[in-house]
């Protein structure tokens, strides 16, 4: 691993290029959670009573914040960073420097974090202007913790994704059959509880699951413990997640 | 010497792409790869430049290895590459700033360097522009004055004119021709004989990994084929006497079938 603090001219880079499409990209990271916390959380929610003690508006908050936090560095990590390799050649570009590939790996990865915690941080922003959050600055020290661990994550999940994709087409496989499904069977819109057992002990082995019911303990000011092996587990599945990006893209890279 | 190569092999799977060949590039020199597409040419440089790693034999650069000291190197060089790969996103001015950072530059010490390079390159009062905005001879002129921002020693051109007008080929000739006076070692590739003529001081002729002749470019052609030569056609049995130049040494050395 030829890694170096240069890791951080790559994030600098993006950060310069994205001055340009900041509203456009805002939104579309903004959208599709944004209408499932109104949608459900306020539509659906009319109809239900309380959902473990909380109206369900409560319950959905913390789980679609941190999928949004998701959604967005999965995305960055497969299309744009494969867009910028090999449409815009910007990583052929960086290499000859003494940014080594490594460094473009971290770099892009670290990127789609920082877009995810943006993402996460507008949503957690329209939840609290619904009165879905409390408003307190540990909570928001602690999701932003939890963002940056998740971002990283899923991110360095895309990446590797993004080594192996001979183009867009490819990137639905994942999306599809990982990504998607993860939304629906990892605690964000109903409690796992009432699903058969087998769903139950599935959900454990999906990434997402861990990130909600940290996220869902950290809004409910209950974040303790007992939740130290969900940490573990993002916390691991990164280190691994990470290691396989860099390796595999820098495969693709240096030839 | 500068670069030196010892039996250097580049093997990309089962195919051998570089076929064990030496050579050696003394400072200041200017020296040229030639070579028809799929010679190894490129292939080569992108080795000296360390973002290809050799797959067997020697290379040193700056007497450093090539495949251990690959970010010492890389501070050194500078490289315009063959196809653009300037950053759309950017204007002229970012482009060229974010590459001073990449090579830890100060701000104070980037900002006058960018203007003195955009000068070097006649690029001067297009810092806001933005990349699509510039014609092809812009864009190869901003890839020469990218590659420079760390003062290189060692200048790396890759097909540095191929598909260029005539008018940007003889600015970018003469830019190079510049460096070369400043000091700065050239290496450079080209499938153009003119330009090995223009610029180099020795090439070496590669064909099929391997190479085939290398010299000084009129002494060259003298050893293939004496000073001039007598050039019949086919079509009208015509025969025409004029100077010998380095294509007909490239035909003579790699046959005139078609290279795919």
């Amino acid at each position: 691993m030829n890694l170096s603090y240069r890791a951080f001219y790559v994030w600098k880079r993006n950060l310069v290029a994205y001055k340009r499409f900041i509203l456009p990209t805002l939104l579309v990271s903004l959208g599709e959670p944004f209408f499932y916390l109104v949608a459900m959380g306020l539509g659906l929610g009319a109809y239900m009573g309380l959902f473990g003690g909380v109206p369900y508006i409560q319950f959905l908050a913390p789980g679609l914040l941190i999928s949004s936090c998701m959604l967005t560095s999965t995305f960055e990590c497969l299309y744009d960073s494969f867009v910028r390799m090999i449409h815009e050649k910007i990583y052929s570009s960086l290499i000859v420097t003494p940014i080594s590939a490594e460094d473009v790996v971290a770099g892009d990865i670290l990127w789609g974090a920082f877009r995810g915690i943006i993402s996460g941080l507008l949503m957690y922003l329209i939840a609290a202007l619904l009165g879905a959050v409390p408003v307190s600055f540990g909570v928001i020290i602690e999701l932003i913790l939890l963002m940056v661990l998740t971002g990283f994550l899923f991110g360095s999940m895309a990446m590797i994704v993004t080594a192996y994709a001979p183009n867009f087409d490819f990137f639905n496989y994942y999306t599809q059959l990982l990504i998607s499904p993860m939304f629906f069977f990892s605690g964000v819109f109903f409690p796992l509880e009432k699903f058969p057992v087998w769903i139950q002990q599935l959900s454990l082995f999906l990434p997402l699951t861990h990130a909600v019911t940290l996220s869902r303990a950290i809004v409910a000011g209950k974040f303790g413990w007992a939740l130290v092996g969900n940490l573990a587990v993002l916390l691991v599945l990164s280190v691994i997640a990470f290691y396989l990006a860099v390796i595999s893209m820098k495969r693709r890279l240096i030839k | 010497m500068i670069i030196t190569a010892r039996e250097l092999v580049k093997k990309f799977g089962g195919l051998t792409a570089v076929d064990g060949i030496d050579f050696a590039i003394a400072p200041g020199e200017c020296f040229g790869f030639l070579g028809p597409n799929g010679a190894g040419k490129t292939t080569t440089v992108r080795m000296i430049h360390c973002v290809s790693p050799k797959s067997g034999g020697e290379l040193k650069v700056f007497g450093r290895d090539a495949s251990v000291d690959d970010r010492e190197i890389k501070k050194m060089v500078g490289v315009i590459p063959q196809e653009n790969n300037l950053d759309a996103d950017l204007t002229v001015h970012e482009n060229l700033m974010l590459f001073a950072d990449f090579f830890d530059l100060p701000r104070a010490e980037a900002k006058p360097r960018i203007r003195e390079l955009l000068e070097f390159v006649e690029l001067t009062g297009r810092m806001e522009s933005k990349i699509d905005e510039l014609s092809g001879g812009m864009k190869r002129r901003l890839l020469i004055a990218r590659a420079l921002i760390n003062q290189p020693k060692l200048v790396i051109a890759d097909e540095p004119t191929t598909g260029l007008d005539p008018q940007a080929r003889h600015l970018i000739w003469q830019r190079l021709r510049e460096l070369k006076k400043r000091g700065v070692t050239l290496v450079l590739t080209t499938q153009y004989m003119e330009e090995a003529e223009q610029i180099c001081d020795r090439i070496i002729i590669m064909f099929k990994g391997k190479i085939i002749r290398e010299g000084v470019p009129a002494r060259l052609i003298e050893e293939e084929f004496g000073r001039e030569m007598i050039e019949v056609k086919d079509s009208n049995d015509q025969a025409y006497h004029r100077p010998a130049t380095l294509e007909d040494v490239f035909l003579k050395l790699t046959g005139r079938g078609l290279i795919e």
